[in-house]
């Protein structure tokens, strides 16, 4: 018989280093989860990701035993990549920091478009567009 | 003791995947999604606050990406988050000669048993987990009498103190996590092994001893591959390395990594999807 599904638990941590301080030790431990176990495993299995936030579901089964999904970096993360810049302006109205095109846009809003809301890949793609302008980033093309 | 700060943010509407990425432009520990709102945490090391949420979250308020938001903050204690998960331990018999039991669960020991007694406090190190059961394996082989033993990243002490409840003349284990140091002291305790057993809180490369004839060291990949150097150093010639935390993908470039030092690999065990590698020096 399948197991009872107690809930679910949404994360996003650094790649290979999750530890069971906050967030992962309250988010987990309040639901009995062993959270050392879940720090070893996520960071095994994100290790060659070194360097990248890493958003993952955790499904936590009636008996404490769990299950986790890793999903791609928030599109903000990815974006900064795309221009090869580590952080966004301060004063994005004013300072424009980096630059991404708008096929580099398409690229991330089509990756993202399972976590977007977003009706369709245009609107999706006006969404990674304005989060790019928030950062100061001038989007190309 | 380390105090946390937790934001709570809220935007109408709810942008978690648009919000959350920026809010990593900042220093934070880590972020929760909830059903509608989002917990930021930080501690004394990240430099963010509400201050600097706000302008964030001004920002996307600016692009008309959100019509409001809000952001409050608490502070907390840390603690032993993994305490629930913790009262339900059972005793583990992780092959015919080692058991591992918390101090609140009865076993009666068998003839030639070794049973440790382990009360893990946020520490890894159970005997639950593969790599646990994997290394403790590789130690029935590979302790001799007379040997000196270096666990690094000890976590709750297990395989230190199993190592000298097997026959190692002395082990020392370290961690850079204040939460195993003291579950390490606390565990020497329970098992009487003060006398050759011994834990530090620190790196591998503060360890000035460089004559250990077993190293240990259940980790990650990352870090292993990081400190590959210092830990063929703290390993005398003729020694053994045993190392784990490693998946199945992981064996060729730690394999490349080690035995680019000179090290053979002699043996592999593999549990479901772990591995642990021993290497040998001449």
């Amino acid at each position: 018989m399948a197991k009872k599904i107690t809930g679910y638990v949404k994360l996003q941590i650094p790649a290979g280093k999750a530890n069971p301080s906050p967030p992962v030790g309250p988010a987990l431990g309040q639901k009995g989860v062993n959270i050392m176990e879940f720090c070893k495993q996520f960071n095994a299995k994100t290790a060659d990701k070194d360097g990248l936030i890493i958003p993952v579901v955790i499904t936590v089964f009636s008996d404490k035993s769990f299950t986790f999904i890793t999903k791609t970096p928030p599109a903000a993360v990815l974006l900064k990549k795309a221009a090869k810049f580590e952080k966004g302006s301060a004063e994005p109205n004013r300072n424009k920091v980096a630059k991404v095109t708008s096929a580099q846009v398409k690229e991330i809003a089509t990756m993202k478009m399972p976590d977007l809301n977003a009706f369709d890949v245009e609107h999706a793609m006006s969404m990674i567009a304005g989060t790019a302008r928030s950062m100061g980033f001038t989007v190309e093309g | 003791m380390k105090y946390f700060r937790e934001y709570t943010v809220t935007t109408d509407p709810f942008l978690p995947e648009i919000v959350s990425g920026l809010l990593w432009d900042l220093e934070t520990n880590g972020i929760v999604e909830e059903a509608n709102f989002l917990r930021v945490y930080a501690n004394d090391d990240n430099s963010v606050t509400k201050q600097l949420l706000e302008q964030k979250l001004g920002k996307l308020l600016e692009q008309k990406m959100i019509s409001a938001f809000s952001v409050t903050e608490h502070t907390f204690e840390d603690k032993n988050w993994n305490e629930e998960w913790e009262k339900q331990i059972n005793v583990i018999e992780v092959s015919d000669k080692i058991v591992i039991k918390p101090t609140f669960r009865e076993y009666k020991q068998k003839e030639g048993q070794i049973v440790i007694t382990i009360d893990p406090k946020m520490s890894f190190g159970t005997g639950e987990h593969e790599t646990t059961r994997i290394v403790l394996q590789l130690l029935e082989k590979y302790v001799k009498p007379e040997i000196r033993v270096l666990d690094v990243g000890c976590g709750t002490g297990v395989l230190a103190i199993a190592s000298t409840l097997l026959g190692a003349e002395f082990a020392l284990g370290i961690d850079n996590d204040e939460w195993c140091y003291e579950n390490a002291l606390e565990n020497i305790e329970l098992n009487s092994c003060h006398d050759k057993a011994e834990f530090r809180l620190a790196e591998v490369h503060q360890i000035e001893e460089k004559n250990f004839n077993l190293v240990l060291a259940n980790i990650q990949k990352n870090v292993l591959l990081e400190i590959s150097e210092e830990l063929n150093n703290h390993l005398l010639s003729g020694g053994y390395l045993i190392l784990s935390g490693l998946l199945v993908d992981d064996e060729k470039d730690i394999a490349a990594k080690y035995c680019g030092f000179g090290l053979t690999l002699v043996e592999k065990i593999q549990l479901h999807e772990w591995i642990g590698l021993v290497f040998h020096k001449k």
